[in-house]
């Protein structure tokens, strides 16, 4: 038999059983098997892994519970992007495992990611057997050591009679307030060991959740907030990831609306209200449009919602909307005041605290304003048309709208890291919300790939792309084996320019154009793919790109496009690094090309 | 409420990068934590992380079984403590954290002095450390160990009187404090 049929009769064996009512009584249970049914309580459906010797108790135990089902991945960072991924496309709490020692600092870059970006997985590692912890036995690493600052919390599990315990709470704190990333280490012999499992002496996250309400702003700061509201001329909504962490995307549009306040939106935060509303304007901050910014300046009152106001969005603090208040919602109270003090701060969900303020604001108008903002936005769109620009190779704009158009807008967009993912964000139409998956805190290449393979199994109906450069889907390209031996399809398109283009970028804007170990390069793609049992091309020509998009749409399972892009072109505008997001680098426009 | 009443730059907080580090001062930082393995770890971690200043830290048990109690003096601004107060609190492991204001606490510090004595010296430097309810804890032909309990400035004030005679080694444990008056420092009122 070969290994696809065997792996098609466990899925159909898995898809042939249901699950079955998990008995709550007491009984002894091997560790392993008391790890399964707490992470079968916790509604655990997927989890993305790899085996090895200190976790292969709790893999002996997995193939008796098949409503577990187990991705194996190529790297153990792809099993905590996968999870990562997964987690950002659904709001459940991804899951990944991994071995101790070289396993579980594996799983650190994807832990750090998840940290960063404040979305729920728990991590699974096996830890050498507790006689042998501390003297330095093979494949024995603190993995509690290493990731206590890239995990809101972690657990080494000491007692077999504290595992079902300690699954729970991991879960729960993984959800809870600000999501995160939470890790529990089992060594061996607690995985092998028997101890009583007494499922009715435990309370699952699921059951806690139901019972415990979210955090709720003080009545006082939201009319507070209300009062300031009331009385600005000038005010802009920040919508950050948190909106799209606590679903609260119709009481965002509500406020916006009631109150006629334009909304701008962090890197995270995009997707959460749709490009074309009325009130959307853009992305503030370093590759953030020129009319925005200029809002920002102008500013008399920010409404940050769900952020964080990182150094990438504020350039320099001090020239940060000088002339605004702040509003900051925030489920994190150590948010409030650390870059930007807030003049009402407002600890609470941001679903719970947007309720509130609609329910408080009376409705506003701010046409005036937003006209004039729609103004600065023609403008630079008028200079822009001017801009000269190579026409021959595909463009990244014009791969973003074709994928636009050959999936009605429907598609969700998981992008790497550098000038791909700017482009991305800044000329992609979102529309569905939480449609855009990318890593924004810890700028993580290698993420879009194995991210793309957790959101495409958790929302299987979608059709996802991944918007790549050719640096970054160089980092995990191994997981096209498993996204093959998955039968999974995600659309993959590699805006190719032969270089680490922000970094190229950077040293063509800050260090006199010294191309310091930029240029890279990368396999024959269509060949790759091939290798991989998939199907790839490489477009060179703009007027082929549309057509390449259909023909990846039409085709079963993941395509890759290597879309050879011009070497050299650069994200407009830009905000040198510490400097004032009203002080841009703009596109140049050759000043003697006139179309009038 | 009038608009005037909230103002577009709230408090000055240091550390920030929009204010300079010039209103630090002392302050002293009471954490319950959960007596389990590297639960201390997690609070050192933070504290590191976040860049506090740190003066001294003690650790100790606590009137709870389970609860240790860490003692931590760091420089920073009101403001700036805030902060580390509500980064300190996100730590799964920490109960409570009190932010004791010298006034409003007794803090404490015991110091082991052990100072050379020549011959004919070492009733002298008992007697010096009898001014400061010092008293002898060893004696030998060359040295007397004096153990001292007081305030921070006391402790170092008796180091200082001592230098003469010859230092040989210092071993200080660092604040801990306690509120005045009759509440506990983790009574919800004197929550910061």
């Amino acid at each position: 038999m070969t290994i696809a049929a065997r792996i098609s009769q466990r899925e159909a064996r898995t898809a042939a059983t249901h699950m079955p009512a998990q008995s709550m009584e007491a009984r002894e249970l091997p560790g392993s098997h008391i790890l399964c049914e707490a992470l079968v309580r916790e509604g655990v459906e997927l989890m993305y892994g790899y085996p090895g010797g200190a976790i292969m108790p709790f893999y002996d135990a997995l193939t008796s519970y098949p409503m577990l089902r187990h991705v194996l991945v190529r790297h153990e960072q792809a099993a905590a992007h996968a999870a990562d991924g997964y987690a950002r496309a659904t709001g459940k709490v991804g899951v990944c495992v991994a071995t101790s020692g070289p396993g579980a600092t594996n799983l650190v870059t994807g832990l750090a990611t998840a940290f960063m970006d404040s979305t729920p997985i728990v991590a699974i590692t096996g830890q050498v057997a507790r006689p042998f912890i501390g003297r330095d036995a093979f494949q024995e690493t603190d993995v509690i050591g290493v990731t206590q600052p890239i995990t809101k919390h972690n657990f080494l599990v000491r007692n077999i009679e504290d595992l079902a315990d300690t699954v729970h709470e991991a879960f729960r704190l993984a959800k809870g307030g600000r999501p995160g990333p939470v890790l529990i280490d089992i060594p061996k012999d607690v995985q092998l060991g028997k101890g009583m499992y007494r499922p009715r002496a435990s309370v699952s996250s699921l059951e806690y959740f139901r019972a415990t309400h979210v955090a709720e702003p003080s009545p006082e700061a939201i009319a507070r907030a209300a009062h300031l509201i009331a009385s600005a001329r000038y005010p802009l909504i920040m919508s950050g990831h948190g909106v799209i962490l606590s679903d609260a995307y119709d009481e965002l549009r509500a406020f916006a609306e009631k109150a006629c306040i334009p909304v701008i939106s962090t890197l995270l935060g995009l997707s959460a209200v749709p490009v074309d509303h009325p009130l959307f304007l853009g992305m503030p901050g370093m590759h953030g449009p020129a009319h925005v910014n200029r809002a920002i300046g102008m500013a008399d009152l920010i409404i940050g919602v769900g952020l964080r106001f990182d150094d990438r969005v504020t350039g320099k603090v001090s020239e940060f909307a000088p002339h605004a208040r702040i509003i900051h919602i925030d489920i994190d109270a150590s948010e409030m005041h650390k870059v930007k003090p807030a003049a009402v701060p407002i600890v609470a969900d941001a679903k719970a605290a947007l309720s509130a303020l609609v329910e408080a604001v009376e409705p506003g108008d701010h046409s005036a304003w937003i006209a004039e903002i729609r103004g600065w936005e023609a403008q630079e769109q008028e200079r822009l048309a001017r801009a000269s620009r190579e026409q021959a190779y595909p463009d990244p704009r014009g791969i973003l709208d074709a994928i636009y158009a050959a999936t009605n807008g429907d598609a969700i967009i998981v992008t790497d890291v550098g000038q791909h993912q700017m482009w991305t964000a800044r000329f992609y139409p979102w529309k569905r919300p939480n449609s855009h998956i990318t890593s924004g805190g810890l700028g993580t290449m290698g993420f879009a790939l194995p991210a793309a393979m957790g959101v495409k199994m958790g929302v299987p109906d979608a059709t996802v792309w991944v918007v790549a450069g050719d640096g970054g889907i160089q980092m995990n390209i191994q997981e096209l084996a498993t996204l093959k031996q998955l039968g999974l399809a995600v659309k993959v398109a590699i805006m190719n320019n032969g270089y680490l283009g922000m970094v190229r970028q950077w040293q063509q804007f800050f260090h006199n154009h010294n191309y310091s170990e930029t240029p890279i390069t990368g396999p024959d793609y269509p060949k790759l793919a091939e290798a991989y049992g998939l199907y790839g091309m490489r477009i060179t020509r703009r007027e082929d790109v549309a057509t390449a998009v259909r023909t990846a749409m039409e085709t079963e399972g993941t395509v890759i496009i290597d879309f050879v892009i011009e070497p050299e072109s650069n994200v407009y505008p830009m905000v040198a690094p510490g400097s004032a997001i009203t002080s841009m680098i703009e596109e140049p426009v050759e000043e003697n090309a006139h179309h009038d | 409420m009038t608009e005037q009443a909230v103002p577009i730059q709230p408090p000055r907080r240091a550390g920030q990068s929009t204010v300079p580090q010039d209103d630090a001062r002392e302050h002293i930082l009471v954490l319950f934590v959960n007596d389990r393995p590297g639960s201390v770890d997690r609070v050192v971690g933070v504290l590191r992380r976040r860049r506090a200043n740190m003066q001294t830290l003690t650790i100790g048990r606590s009137e709870l079984a389970d609860v240790a109690r860490v003692t931590v003096v760091v420089d920073d601004s009101e403001v700036g403590v805030e902060q580390l107060v509500e980064q300190l609190r996100k730590v799964v492991d920490v109960r409570h954290i009190v932010n004791l204001s010298t006034a409003q606490a007794v803090a404490r510090e015991l110091a082991l002095i052990k100072v050379s004595s020549a011959p004919g010296s070492s009733s002298e430097i008992i007697e010096l450390g009898h001014q400061f309810g010092a008293h002898p804890v060893d004696v030998t032909a060359e040295t007397v160990t004096l153990e001292v309990t007081g305030s921070e400035e006391k402790v170092t004030k008796i180091v200082e009187l001592l230098q003469p005679y010859g230092i040989r080694e210092i071993a200080r444990t660092g604040c801990v404090a306690m509120t005045r008056g009759a509440a506990n420092a983790d009574d919800s009122n004197n929550q910061s």
